[in-house]
């Protein structure tokens, strides 16, 4: 089948059978390997993107589920070389060791930010459930929700 | 200091942010084959044929690897060093299978879905065997390797002399299962092979490059200068990514294929056919004087090695040597023994066996606690190592120690004496929920030495600019090593750690070395590159004085500058320097360092923790954690609280959810859907406290290890605070609502 999708905002066309997965399709088609593969049965939340901003699994997002879907990817956020608010407080903050999960995490938390500007704590760490991270005990990850929370509202003012 | 001590963000923070750093699964070159394995479906057998013509017709294919078709040569995946003599244990692919999960074969395909399809096409026949799962299968005399005994080795060590009489006799049982690493990267591995060149090229995220070399050279009967191994991003290892089992075949299949391959992991893959922390079981009986000082411990313990023995006969000893890492033992009497059953292999795992000696020891002296009427973290500042003692099983000092400041600091942080009595009330007042709390120390090492020697090797260059560039052999695990090299490199030099450059482990560039495990990293190498700085800085300090006529006793550097203490004015830039010794005198400015430490000082951390368990469910919840490190002067101290952190959130885990079980049928447990991880909800704000005053003698600047030694006291933390809420001697670890529900069902049930 061919399917048309946006994927950080570009129109894309690709001929694929309707089974393949949004994973493959972005990493394997598209080459945006910020997109993790870490269980391939939507536990780890490594390959989390966000599809019309809601946060999803893209090993579990078939091509057949995407036609005239908007994708964003951990590469829609940023320009090259550059980091949006969010992206450079998990780095600032210490929120990243060995970064495997940091793609899908900050989009959980991308998607979050999106609805809920002004979050607490229990609902940031209800909002990565999703998300495992190996390295951390989660505390600069949360901070670092907390701080991009904080700087998107004053640069909202 | 300017740099040390001072936090910042690991140094590709924002690549891993972006998205953009790119890990060995991310990496496509040209022609690149995909590789998929096929694994044996049974527990024990032979393999009595592989059929793959169907699989071969797949389009897209270009060959099928197997035992009938690859060389019979052997390898042992736990190999890191050329010195070492061990077994040859394991083919590419077996034709005798030891597990369910063992490689059988591999399908090379252009696409990894051509691969994966094709893998399901191979046909394999077996002549099925008697296996064993477990410890009872295997203690009963199950024979689960052909020609072999299930007990595969005993090791036994005593030290000291047992006491005479007067003492409080203290039993325990303490028993773990395996459990897995999670990574959340998969093992990965890219391979190349040059034929024109005879050149073999592996990227990897791995712990050792040159312990690869040695096994891939070995293995394939290659010289060593032609296997080129590079560590790639390491999307996490806790010792998951120091044993070599994709390497292996990855280099063998592009051997044969003249092309590059990639072999990526499932996370099925990944939990089963890796490597596992292996099950453990001991039964300890101490003996106590009236007062809480531990007189003896005689340890009965046997390690589950799986279908591989690999590291096992080495683990249990290391198990005896960490006995003597964090409390004062007078006596011990140790017996060990490995048995082999056909499971998924164990292997390292963060800690290497002291959180093993932790579980046990801490357990039976909580036992003695409660036997003795005394308080767990006094009768543990009866018995902690304190300065200059010196670790009785090694004789070495173990220098300035901190832990019985650590626990003395943590009984105040976490406010001990004031919780216990709240828990009293809490407990009193409800019929369903039980409050508790708990402590355990735990202690490591920061070097091989001196079980093995150990040593590093560092090289330095000043740019033509004033940017300086270091060479040393690191894999950075995530947790910040090329940071903290950097910084210490920096603080030497008085310059800014951003001008300055450092790659990871790569066998064609960086000196011959023995890997980042064993907690040595910030140790060993951290102290090279210390040296390697301070060469670096000498030689600029040389040269300045030759070049621009300067008494070189008065020279000194500041702010990537050569100044003078008798001439303020002289202010010669790294850059001038630089760029007048390569014009005037046709050279480069480069310093080397070899480092061999000769100490390895005690390093240990105390944690404490406060759960609240369900007593209609099981399932207990986390309310407070605090772990206290004694860590001496850290390097990167965010990034040593954060590593803190997760270890504690590790601990969590395998006290209380983490399990790999090994069914009737030899399968093991495959999904992450029934592998439970604590997730951000279910922990709370885990604080750390750093003691930095207890500096060691050979650390760059007095530091010592943390990334080991804090997963340590973890687990046995989480347990000692269960079983202070429950009133109970829990030893079987995890604590699963199931476990914890059938002890209160039990307990019921005897009080009625």
């Amino acid at each position: 089948m061919i399917v048309s999708f946006y994927v950080n905002d570009r129109l894309v066309q690709l001929e694929t059978p309707p089974e393949r997965r949004l994973l493959d399709l972005l990493r394997e088609d598209l080459h945006l390997t910020g997109v993790k593969e870490g269980c391939g049965e939507g536990e780890c939340g490594a390959c989390t993107v966000l599809l019309n901003g809601e946060p999803i699994h893209a090993c579990l997002t078939l091509a057949i589920q995407l036609e005239g879907c908007h994708i964003t990817t951990i590469e829609g956020l940023s320009a090259p070389g550059e980091l949006d608010i969010l992206q450079n407080a998990f780095a600032e903050e210490l929120a990243i060791q060995c970064g495997f999960c940091t793609t899908g995490m900050i989009l959980s938390a991308k998607a979050l930010l999106l609805k809920q500007p002004d979050p607490d704590e229990t609902m940031i760490r209800e909002a990565l459930s999703g998300n495992i991270c190996r390295c951390s005990g989660y505390v600069q990850i949360v901070k670092a929700v907390k701080r991009a929370a904080r700087e998107l509202r004053e640069a909202a003012v | 200091m300017k740099t040390v001590g001072v936090t910042r963000p690991i140094h590709d923070a924002a690549g891993k942010a972006s998205g953009n750093t790119k890990y060995a699964a991310d990496v496509m070159l040209p022609n690149m084959a995909h590789v998929c394995l096929v694994h044996s479906a049974i527990p024990h057998g032979y393999v009595r044929a592989v059929h793959a013509e169907t699989a071969l017709a797949v389009p897209g294919v270009l060959g099928v690897f197997h035992c009938f078709n690859t060389t019979q040569r052997k390898y042992n995946r736990y190999r890191s060093r050329f010195s070492q003599e061990l077994p040859l244990e394991e083919r590419a692919f077996a034709d005798y299978v030891r597990f369910v999960g063992d490689r059988v074969a591999a399908v090379a395909a252009v696409s990894r879905e051509a691969a994966e399809r094709a893998a399901r096409l191979v046909e394999v026949e077996y002549e099925e065997l008697p296996y064993a799962v477990g410890f009872d299968d295997a203690l009963e005399g199950k024979n689960c390797l052909q020609g072999q005994s299930p007990t595969i080795k005993e090791f036994a060590a005593e030290f000291g002399t047992p006491p005479e009489g007067g003492c409080v006799d203290v039993e325990s049982f303490t028993q773990f299962p395996p459990i897995h690493h999670a990574t959340m990267e998969p093992h990965a591995c890219v391979a190349d092979y040059d034929p024109y060149q005879d050149q073999l090229v592996i990227y990897s995220p791995n712990q050792s490059v040159h312990g690869i070399r040695v096994v891939l050279a070995d293995y394939l009967q290659m010289p060593y200068h032609k296997v080129r191994v590079v560590k790639a991003t390491m999307g996490g290892s806790f010792g998951a990514k120091q044993e070599w089992f994709t390497e292996p075949v990855a280099a063998l299949i592009a051997k044969q294929l003249c092309r590059p391959v990639k072999l990526v992991y499932s996370r099925a893959e990944a939990m089963t056919c890796a490597v596992v922390r292996g099950a453990v079981r001991a039964s300890v009986h101490g003996k106590y004087a009236p007062n809480g000082t531990l007189r003896s411990l005689d340890v009965d313990l046997v390690l589950d090695a799986g279908a591989y023995v690999g590291n096992a006969c080495d683990y249990i000893a290391s198990i005896y040597g960490k006995l003597f890492r964090c409390y004062r033992m007078e006596h011990v009497r140790y017996r060990a023994r490995v048995i082999s059953s056909n499971t998924p292999v164990s292997g390292a795992y963060r800690g290497w066996s002291a959180p093993e000696a932790a579980l046990f020891t801490e357990r039976n002296l909580d036992a003695a606690a409660a036997k003795l009427g005394m308080d767990r973290i006094d009768l543990r500042l009866k018995n902690t190592l304190m300065p200059e003692d010196i670790d009785r099983k090694s004789s070495l000092p173990v220098e300035d120690i901190r832990i019985h400041e650590a626990l003395l600091r943590g009984r105040e942080l976490f406010f001990w004496d004031r919780l216990c009595e709240e828990d009293a009330v809490f407990n009193a007042s409800n019929n369903r929920y039980r409050r508790g709390i708990g402590v355990a120390c735990g202690g490591h090492g920061n070097t091989y030495y001196p079980r093995h020697g150990d040593f590093g090797e560092g090289r330095a260059f000043l740019n033509e600019d004033g940017t300086v560039q270091l060479v040393l052999t690191v894999h950075d695990h995530g947790c910040g090593t090329v940071t903290a090299m950097k910084m210490i490199a920096a603080e030497v030099l008085d310059m800014p750690d951003g001008d300055i450059y450092l790659g990871e482990g790569d066998t064609a560039v960086t000196p011959v070395d023995f890997g980042c495990f064993a907690s040595r990293t910030t140790f060993v190498l951290g102290r090279t590159i210390h040296d390697s700085a301070l060469a670096l800085r000498d030689t600029i300090l040389d040269r300045a004085s030759e070049l621009f006529d300067l008494p070189r006793q008065d020279l000194y550097v500041e702010n990537a500058a050569v100044r003078s203490k008798s001439e303020p004015g002289v202010c010669i830039s790294y850059r001038e320097v630089a760029q007048t010794t390569m014009l005037k005198r046709r050279r480069n400015i480069t310093a080397a360092a070899q480092f061999a430490n000769v100490t390895n000082p005690g390093v240990t951390g105390a944690h404490f923790t406060h759960v609240e368990v369900d007593t209609w469910t099981g399932f207990t919840r986390v309310l407070d954690y605090l772990a206290v490190h004694d860590i001496g002067q850290p390097i990167n101290p965010g990034m040593c609280i954060a590593q803190i952190q997760g270890a504690a959130q590790m601990g969590c885990g395998a006290a209380l959810r983490e399990e790999l079980v090994v069914g009737k049928d030899g399968r093991c447990t495959a999904s992450l859907s029934k592998y439970h991880l604590f997730l951000a909800p279910d922990l709370p704000n885990i604080r750390v406290e750093l003691l930095t005053e207890g500096r060691s003698q050979e650390g760059p600047f007095g530091a010592k290890s943390i990334g080991e030694v804090s997963f340590v006291p973890s687990a046995p933390a989480v347990c000692s605070a269960v079983n202070d809420a429950l009133g109970s001697e829990l030893g079987v670890l995890p604590f699963t609502p199931d476990r914890i529900l059938t002890y209160l069902a039990k307990e019921k049930e005897e009080s009625l």
